[in-house]
């Protein structure tokens, strides 16, 4: 999909009103950003935005997250059992502290 | 008030230009110094004559902005003042990067395409090169443009590279460039909001001046001031405000321009 994010008034209005305009081609509104399909349509929808407020419009593209193709074991291992903890308040860092789940600074700096 | 069309002079604190060939659009570009077809002499118009100092039978008013107005030519602020003022000066030395990426994203695209001509120039002349030798054919001239295509090849591979590492790099800086933009834009809404709460303060302070205003207008009035017609509204928010300048007057609610001036408490031009 089509990522659209404004950064001005001016931008988020004519995003406001393309999003209405073009109800078919938008995804998801999420408030001052919206989803577009990724379709030509959408593409221009994004573009002309961006032709007429610049760097006041964001465009990216989304694509959903396989974790089993793109995530390491051990984080995807981490999440699953972070999630599962016995205690709501321990926070992730001292729940990684023994060696079984990766260090979260550690996984900052790596890259998928 | 002096009235100058070039031909005729008038002056005083009521000015009838009914025989006059003078237009509405030049009498009040004259009063508010945008242009001078013709030379009104007079104070400099205050806030609210943009909104009720030209009065005509198509005037459209928005009566809360319009009081809010008159309030601000009386010399009334609103609570919202300081804080509004303090918004304008953050907005006003906020510095926004400007991070456009467009020409790192075109040359990724340009380099792209070079590398994918080139690869197929390769072939090409790999294919070339094969097809002489099963022939026995004299390789030597287009051996040599092959060696030069690969050349030419890797070339293009090394900027293609370099390309995506300077979009990567625009990319990033774009991304940080956007925190300024998101605090701009926060800055605007909330300038936006307390711009709507000190009108609003403003306009309630005039509201039962205003409606004894339309109470004691001498043409039939609805009882809700809201419910006016816009000449009404117009009219009684001018009465309440400080016009300084005169006030342009075309339509015919007064029995004459004199009786218009004592009513407004302004100076007139009857056109």
């Amino acid at each position: 999909m089509l990522l659209v994010i404004a950064y001005s008034r001016a931008a988020r209005q004519t995003l406001r009103n393309a999003c209405e305009a073009h109800e078919e081609t938008v995804v998801r509104r999420l408030g001052r950003a919206a989803l577009f399909e990724e379709t030509e349509f959408g593409a221009f929808l994004a573009l002309r935005l961006r032709a007429e407020y610049g760097v006041d419009v964001q465009v990216e593209r989304t694509a959903p997250l396989n974790e089993f193709e793109t995530v390491p074991d051990g984080v995807r291992e981490a999440a699953r059992a972070y999630a599962d903890r016995e205690h709501a308040s321990t926070p992730y860092a001292k729940f990684a502290s023994g060696d079984e789940y990766p260090d979260p600074a550690a996984m900052k700096d790596r890259e998928l | 008030m002096r009235l100058d069309d070039g031909e005729t002079a008038r002056a005083g604190r009521v000015v009838d230009a009914r025989d006059l060939n003078l237009s509405r659009a030049d009498a009040v570009a004259a009063i508010r110094r945008d242009a001078t077809a013709v030379t009104v002499e007079c104070p400099e118009p205050g806030p609210a004559h943009e909104r009720v100092g030209d009065v005509h039978p198509e005037i459209g008013v928005s009566i809360r902005t319009a009081l809010a107005a008159a309030a601000r030519s009386r010399g009334h602020t609103a609570p919202q003042a300081d804080r509004i003022a303090e918004i304008e000066s953050e907005l006003a030395e906020l510095t926004v990067p400007t991070a456009s990426t467009r020409p790192e994203r075109a040359a990724v695209a340009d380099r792209a395409d070079d590398v994918e001509r080139l690869d197929e120039r390769v072939a090409e002349l790999r294919g070339r090169v094969q097809a002489l030798r099963e022939r026995d054919a004299e390789t030597d001239d287009v051996e040599a443009d092959l060696a030069a295509a690969i050349q030419e090849f890797t070339a293009a591979k090394t900027d293609l590279i370099a390309a995506r590492e300077n979009h990567e790099a625009a990319t990033e800086a774009a991304r940080a460039a956007r925190d300024a933009r998101e605090r701009r834009m926060e800055l605007e809404d909330r300038l936006a909001n307390r711009r709507r709460a000190a009108r609003a303060s403003l306009a309630d302070g005039l509201t039962d001046e205003y409606r004894e205003a339309v109470a004691v207008a001498p043409w039939e009035t609805p009882t809700d001031p809201f419910q006016v017609g816009d000449v009404t509204a117009a009219l009684a928010v001018a009465r309440v405000a400080d016009l300084r300048a005169p006030v342009v007057l075309s339509c015919d609610r007064f029995a004459d321009p004199a009786t218009a001036a004592d009513w407004l408490d302004a100076a007139v031009l009857r056109l």
